[in-house]
């Protein structure tokens, strides 16, 4: 097989019908602490980022929502309090340890009336055309094959009108930034998932993939280019993470 | 692309939403006439430092936010000390009408809302320490009182008693002056930091120009 329809698994090159069976072994390995170590990760500062992904969405009572790779559901829980009774959160993932701990998290909290829960693959995603108001998709589209294919069918099934909103991470905006961080994740980052999640390979590849992944401006242009309109990002803490917001026109 | 930067601001708006919330729990005649409100968007727009706050009232709670991308029923635009200027005043109407806060929208919604949190028996200022720390915690209470323009009474008393712990019993920070002469030293190293920053740009793009 030629190097170009090969895709990457954190630094290394796989076979793209390999890429979801690796990355689903990585979330099985941790789903059971996945909240833990992205609390102790981020200094619990994921939770800001999401915070201010949900005003970004603008999600509104009535809604229906999309959370694309929504995990434990931090994103989902908001969006179900926002959109109320007369909405809709669809909480999708396409591994069901993540969406198996996730569901029994939100029923734990109460959530069941406008919350549903989908195991999906986000480059086929099994909605009709023109459905959701908000599609969201938090550090997942770095861990999908094709993302190309992916953003097109999120544009699929959100109607005219609706918003995509990708929180990933990025590439930090200063060197000096960049270099504490590449030590924290090559160095620091696969030691904590040992200790905590008993797993340093996985967060190996986290690190590896966040590197992989396009930055700031790359994936605003591969979202206007699979027909996302008024494409725009905000950086968050310093470029390590951004929001990235598009239009379906 | 985007001046904001969204992450500390966030931050500290969540945590003062907790704080302000936690403290109007405390208060449920107060909560029920928030909720008249409800659906009604109020911006404050502070010009110095930089920083916006959008509030929510809900049913049964106050959201802060920092962006919104929707309508406003009322935007109030001033500097923290024009925003002060109004916590020492009794008639918020007077205030806001003579004062250099400019105020765009509808002003009843807003009218309601200072009445309606003056009238709440809220103590902001230990959820806020507990959450922010002792000096941050202050400082942004005293920022609400001067956008709510709680009645001078209360604001002087509890400004007193909290400055009074503050350097006298817990002395967790240094008074006033000596913040003041510290903020000055803070303001001069920038624009040092500044000039140096463009002397360097300078610098380089001479280097550029002989190496080129």
């Amino acid at each position: 097989m030629k190097d170009e329809e090969k895709t990457h698994f954190g630094y290394r090159e796989v076979e793209p019908d390999d890429k979801a069976g690796l990355v689903a072994n990585v979330f099985h390995s941790v789903a059971d602490r996945y909240d833990l170590m992205n609390d102790l990760m981020s200094g619990g500062i994921h939770r800001v980022w999401k915070r201010f992904t949900i005003e970004v969405s603008a999600v509104r009572p009535g809604h229906r929502v999309l959370d694309i790779a929504g995990g434990t559901g931090d994103l989902s829980s908001r969006f179900a309090d926002l959109v109320g009774a007369e909405g809709e959160v669809v909480l999708a993932d396409i591994n069901d340890s993540m969406l198996r701990v996730g569901r029994d998290k939100l029923l734990d909290r109460g959530y069941h009336d406008n919350l549903r829960y989908v195991q999906a693959n986000a480059e086929n995603l099994p909605f009709p055309d023109n459905h959701f108001d908000v599609v969201s998709i938090a550090f997942g589209l770095r861990n999908v094959t094709d993302k190309e294919r992916a953003l097109g069918s999120m544009l699929r099934v959100l109607k005219p009108g609706g918003r995509l909103l990708v929180l990933e991470f990025s590439k930090p905006e200063s060197e000096l930034l960049s270099k504490a961080y590449d030590t924290y994740s090559f160095r620091i980052l696969p030691v904590l998932g040992k200790l905590v999640a008993g797993d340093s390979d996985s967060y190996q590849y986290l690190a590896e993939s966040i590197r992989m992944h396009p930055d700031q401006e790359s994936l605003r242009e591969m979202m206007e280019s699979v027909g996302f309109t008024r494409c725009e990002f905000f950086n968050m803490t310093g470029g390590i993470v951004a929001l990235h917001r598009g239009i379906k026109g | 692309m985007e001046s904001i930067n969204p992450t500390l601001h966030t931050g500290a708006l969540a945590a003062l939403e907790l704080a302000l919330n936690q403290a109007l729990q405390l208060d449920k005649p107060g909560i029920r006439k928030l909720a008249q409100l409800q659906g009604q968007v109020f911006r404050l727009d502070c010009t110095g430092p930089q920083l916006d706050i959008y509030l929510l009232p809900d049913a049964d709670r106050i959201r802060l936010m920092g962006f919104w991308d929707g309508e406003v029923t009322t935007s109030i635009r001033g500097s923290a000390s024009d925003f002060a200027e109004l916590a020492r005043t009794d008639d918020a109407a007077a205030a806001l009408i003579n004062g250099n806060i400019e105020l765009q929208g509808d002003s009843a919604p807003l009218m309601e809302l200072q009445k309606i949190i003056a009238g709440l028996e809220l103590d902001w200022e230990a959820p806020l320490v507990d959450s922010l720390g002792d000096v941050t915690g202050h400082q942004l209470a005293e920022a609400l009182r001067g956008v709510f323009s709680w009645g001078q009474q209360a604001s002087a008393s509890i400004s007193r008693q909290l400055e009074e712990f503050i350097h006298e019993e817990a002395r967790l920070s240094p008074p006033r002056q000596e913040l003041e002469d510290f903020y000055q030293d803070v303001e001069q190293l920038g624009q040092r930091v500044d000039r140096l920053q463009a002397r360097i740009r300078k610098l380089a793009a001479s280097v550029r120009q002989v190496a080129g």
